[in-house]
């Protein structure tokens, strides 16, 4: 507003005193509000590390490595949590990538022009689903179902490796992991989909008119020009499925010890803090919320470094706000 | 992007007003659509603050009744959150309820915690019991099991139902040949202290391997929140076993088994056998705590595996009047409720000592 | 790739073998598809199949009841989230849009930078951890409440909030700003009548799909009201009943009667957050046909 009607005196003289107020008032206010975004996230990472000193002192850096949670002996370690947490969300993101950037060719190259406004709508809706009711389906619905059909043909089939040995339950790594897929994959599919329309017409067309069949176009141009875009995209299901409490608190069964098998119960950084939390006292609270800074760290590096992926590649000018949307 | 149109901010303005009134009808017919039909619970009668507590789950039918019951007769309103023994010790030593419920007694560690902000008092206020439950296609309903046996299948040696230490206390049982699943609760649970206590009395190696306490390390088993998870859970697994509050045993209709008392017998689990194991244990800890899992072997009929349950109350405290007339209400009137939900009464000298105690409230 | 980009396309008479292999990824990536909206259905066919046996006018409009007895509804929760929520978009919705006016009207880009990656980063804390931070805040030492469970809510959202206003403003052509300039209309109240109200369908997509978001959030929940008394309360100082919660806690029950009451809250939860989901999505899109996006 260097320019115009503020620099000429007379205009400016008459402005009356709600303007003179207002315009200091507005910036005041809105500047108030960006203070106030970061005094919440210092004031979140102030109250975790206060509440979880008690544990960081006792235990220090070797809570992380020990595989341990008594609350008689006292002696609380994160191994379990964060291998609970590691297997599951590697499975998750295992077959959630995959399927995402299918159904994102589907849906920017393959599908009818009539039918990928819906289909993605459709696909957008499955993220809207609130967890707890994904945790509800799955104690009721997808554990029975796992643990009558899926896992005892997987014990068949592979149950010569130790992830697949064990009695098949409905609860543990196995339906955590499924439910995960089920949450990442419409977030991932959502951000790859924003990428792969930026790709520019002419490449493709270019590509066409080489002989490439629709697959092979799309392999020669569509994917690599969006290969730092689906890592982005990747990752940002990751880190969805790192920070969900609720529903796999709901189906993972909350055990405290590392397991080989994928049916065993186990236990996630994020569920065990939602399922003890209100519980405990005194030195093991204080271990929850040290499992929480673990976690927090965890979760904003991995969102962190995803955002700076997509935004870093070749996607410049991509419309993040459809994208955040159907994301959240 | 420079094409741009303006005579839609008329229509955004309108479209914007429109949907604020529609959510603000919403909203507004749901809040008088439903307080119009409240239903009977709440006395919204009282000007008092309701009195806020949390934590047993073994309580928490008991308990029901007396909020609805309390409620009418003194206009005081009873808020309870059934989150786990631990729950309520932890929320009751931050002091964000007015009184926690707990069926394992205060160690030494925690009354120091609770009594930081103020000394606290703890009360026995109803007498239950931790039982096993089962659920097992083609075992006998009854089977006969005794702590060794427990021990053993919590600490992961005994893992099927047709193990010899279970077929030697049932002879002529048919038992199949299904892997036992042992579950335990996952929280802060007065009923895993009540067990582990039992077993640690009974088996010294569970003692020194997983302890007594609120919350253990099992070594083996399946964990779930409250007792009505636990009973979920054992509910869906074949071969499964656990241990839930006696009311909860009873009215999910899970097979429950007889467990040997120090006496030999195997007594059925159920206010008159927890009656006959409080009859038989007369000593009051300094802070009222009372252990009935070491019960002599001149307790007949008496149920190994019996626990009370207490209310902790700061002395310090803005409602001391209503805190007071609750307990007591608790420790008499409300006993009358207790068999019907599976709660053996109170024995004369507990009540005395909760009488003594009541009245440090708010001195 | 290989030394020959186009190697691939020379024609080496494997014609047939490359139509059938793309005849065979587009079964496949359709197949993937299916596969999605197949779980959707699924999911949404058992709330809608498993829940609207319980779903009826008492079960809408009387309170749950106490332990045990599965003879209430979910009034209470209705009531109690519907406070929540109101109270959490009440903080978040203005804090938000005034975030995003200050990032693209007032900061210099060595500002606005930081800010947006603040609220990247606010947007990636998972929500059982705000909860321990309102916990920490205004819990512990205290007692539970709506209105905690509001603000923890409220910083869920916030992230979202601004960063769709941030978008939508940015979209707002800047030869209206000029041109209210020019006419001698102070700064502030160009933003406020004319780029606020162009950037209106924008603005309301994003404050629908942040309440979509926290209406079903349930960690927070656990830690800030949870322990509520009986009745349809209406007092945010207190802890109040929830929907996601009730949910929650009726799903870990093993009473059949609590898990058909679980199926048809969740029911109720599912409308919601879904029609609030299409009413954003058709939102944005008339919004982003209007400011020619």
């Amino acid at each position: 507003m260097e320019a115009g009607a503020l620099s000429n005196p007379v205009l400016r003289a008459r402005r009356n005193l709600t303007d003179r107020i207002g315009d200091p008032l507005l910036r005041g206010l809105s500047g108030l509000a960006a203070a106030l975004a970061v005094v919440v996230i210092a004031g979140i990472v102030y109250e975790v590390i206060h509440l979880a000193w008690p544990a960081i002192q006792e235990f220090g850096v070797g809570f992380v490595t020990t595989n341990d949670w008594n609350p008689v002996s006292k002696r609380f370690g994160a191994a379990p949590f964060l291998y609970g947490t590691v297997v599951t969300s590697f499975i998750a993101i295992l077959f959630a990538a995959p399927l995402s950037i299918a159904i994102s060719i589907y849906l920017t190259e393959m599908a009818p022009q009539r039918v990928r406004r819906p289909v993605a709508t459709l696909i957008d809706m499955l993220a809207a689903i609130p967890t707890v009711i994904l945790g509800l389906w799955g104690i009721l619905v997808l554990g029975p179902f796992m643990k009558d059909t899926i896992e005892p043909v997987l014990q068949s089939v592979f149950g010569f490796l130790p992830i697949f040995s064990g009695d098949p339950s409905a609860f543990g790594y196995l339906t955590a992991a499924t439910i995960l897929t089920i949450m990442a994959t419409p977030i991932i599919t959502s951000v790859t989909r924003e990428v792969f329309e930026t790709v520019p017409g002419d490449l493709k067309e270019a590509s066409y008119a080489l002989g490439a069949t629709r697959w092979e176009m799309v392999r020669q141009v569509v994917l690599p020009y969006s290969r730092s875009g689906i890592v982005g995209a990747t990752i940002l299901g990751l880190g969805r499925a790192i920070g969900e409490a609720i529903a796999v608190a709901q189906v993972i069964g909350g055990a405290t010890l590392i397991n080989a098998s994928l049916f065993h119960t186990g236990g996630t950084l994020a569920a065990q803090i939602a399922a003890q939390f209100q519980n405990s006292a005194g030195l093991q609270k204080a271990s929850l919320a040290y499992l929480g800074l673990i976690l927090l760290i965890f979760a904003v590096i991995v969102n962190v470094v995803a955002r700076l992926i997509v935004q870093r590649g070749k996607i410049k000018d991509i419309d993040v706000t459809e994208t955040e949307a159907a994301a959240l | 992007m420079t094409r741009h149109r303006f005579k839609e901010i008329c229509v955004s303005k309108r479209l914007l007003g429109a949907l604020i009134a529609a959510l603000a009808l919403t909203f507004a017919i749901a809040a008088c659509g439903s307080s119009s039909s409240d239903s009977s619970s709440s006395s919204s009668g009282g000007a008092n603050s309701p009195l806020v507590g949390a934590g047993s789950t073994l309580v928490a039918p008991l308990m029901s009744k007396w909020q609805s019951d309390f409620s009418s007769k003194s206009e005081i309103t009873v808020t309870y959150g059934a989150i786990g023994s631990g729950g309520g010790i932890e929320q009751i030593t931050s002091r964000t309820v007015d009184f926690g419920a707990s069926d394992a007694p205060l160690t030494a560690e925690q009354f120091e915690e609770a009594d930081a902000q103020g000394e606290v008092e703890q009360i026995p206020w109803a007498l239950s019991g931790t039982v096993p439950a089962y659920n097992v296609k083609g075992a006998p309903k009854n089977l006969k099991l005794n702590g060794e046996v427990l021990a053993g299948i919590y600490l992961g040696k005994i893992t099927s139902w047709d193990d010899p230490a279970i077929a030697k206390l049932n002879p002529g049982a048919s038992l199949p040949s299904t892997k036992i699943t042992p579950v335990y609760r996952s929280d802060g649970s007065g009923d895993t202290y009540a067990f582990t206590n039992y077993l640690s009395t009974i088996n010294p190696e569970f003692k020194s391997t997983v302890g007594t306490s609120t919350q253990v390390k099992f070594p083996t088993g399946v964990g779930a929140e409250k007792n009505d998870g636990v009973a979920a859970a054992i509910g869906q697994t074949d071969g499964a076993i656990g241990y839930v509050g006696l009311a909860y045993a009873i009215s999910s209709e899970l097979s429950m088994p007889l467990v040997e008392n120090s006496a030999g017998e195997f007594p059925e689990p159920g206010v008159k056998s927890v009656e006959a194991a409080a009859a038989a244990v007369s000593k009051i800890g300094p802070n009222n705590e009372i252990s009935l899992a070491d019960l002599p072997a001149s307790a007949k009929g008496a149920y190994p595996i019996s626990t009370y349950t207490y209310v902790i109350v700061p002395l310090e405290t803005e409602k001391a009047d209503e805190m007071k007339k609750f307990i007591t209400y608790a420790i008499g009137e409300g006993q009358s409720y207790g068999p019907d939900l599976d709660f053996a009464p109170l024995p004369k000298q507990v009540v005395a000592a909760g009488k003594t105690a009541i009245a440090k409230i708010g001195s | 790739m290989s030394a020959n980009p186009h190697a691939l396309l020379l024609d080496r008479g494997n014609l047939k073998r490359r139509n059938r292999f793309n005849r065979a990824v587009s079964v496949a990536s359709t197949s993937a598809a299916l596969l999605a909206v197949a779980v959707l259905l699924i999911v949404v066919g058992s709330v809608l199949l498993k829940g609207v046996g319980a779903l009826s006018w008492h079960f809408l409009t009387t309170p749950s009841g106490l332990f045990g007895d599965t003879s209430g509804g979910i009034a209470n929760a209705i009531v109690g989230s519907a406070i929540i929520v109101a109270i959490a978009a009440a903080m978040a919705i203005p804090v938000g849009i005034l975030i995003a006016i200050y990032t693209t009207e007032f900061a210099p880009p060595a500002i606005a930078h930081p800010v947006r990656f603040v609220l990247d980063i606010l947007n990636g804390v998972p929500t059982i951890i705000t909860g321990i931070f309102v916990f920490g805040l205004l819990v512990e030492g205290n007692k539970q409440s709506g209105f905690a469970a509001s603000v923890a809510l409220a910083i869920v959202m916030l992230p979202i909030v601004a960063r769709t206003a941030q978008e939508v403003l940015g979209l707002v052509p800047k030869t209206l700003k000029e041109a209210s300039h020019a006419l001698g209309i102070a700064p502030w109240r160009a933003t406020v009548r004319i780029t606020i109200p162009t950037a209106a369908g924008g603005l309301i997509t994003g404050s629908l799909l942040a309440i979509a978001r926290v209406a079903g959030e349930t960690a927070p929940i656990i830690l800030l009201s949870s322990i509520v008394g009986q009745g349809v309360l209406t007092d945010p100082s207190q802890a109040l009943a929830s929907i996601p919660y009730f949910i929650f806690t009726s799903s870990e029950t093993p009473s059949a009667e609590a898990h058909t009451q679980a199926w048809a809250a969740a029911l109720v939860l599912i409308a919601f957050v879904l029609v609030l989901n299409i009413v954003a999505r058709a939102f944005y899109a008339r919004s982003r046909k209007r400011m020619g996006g």
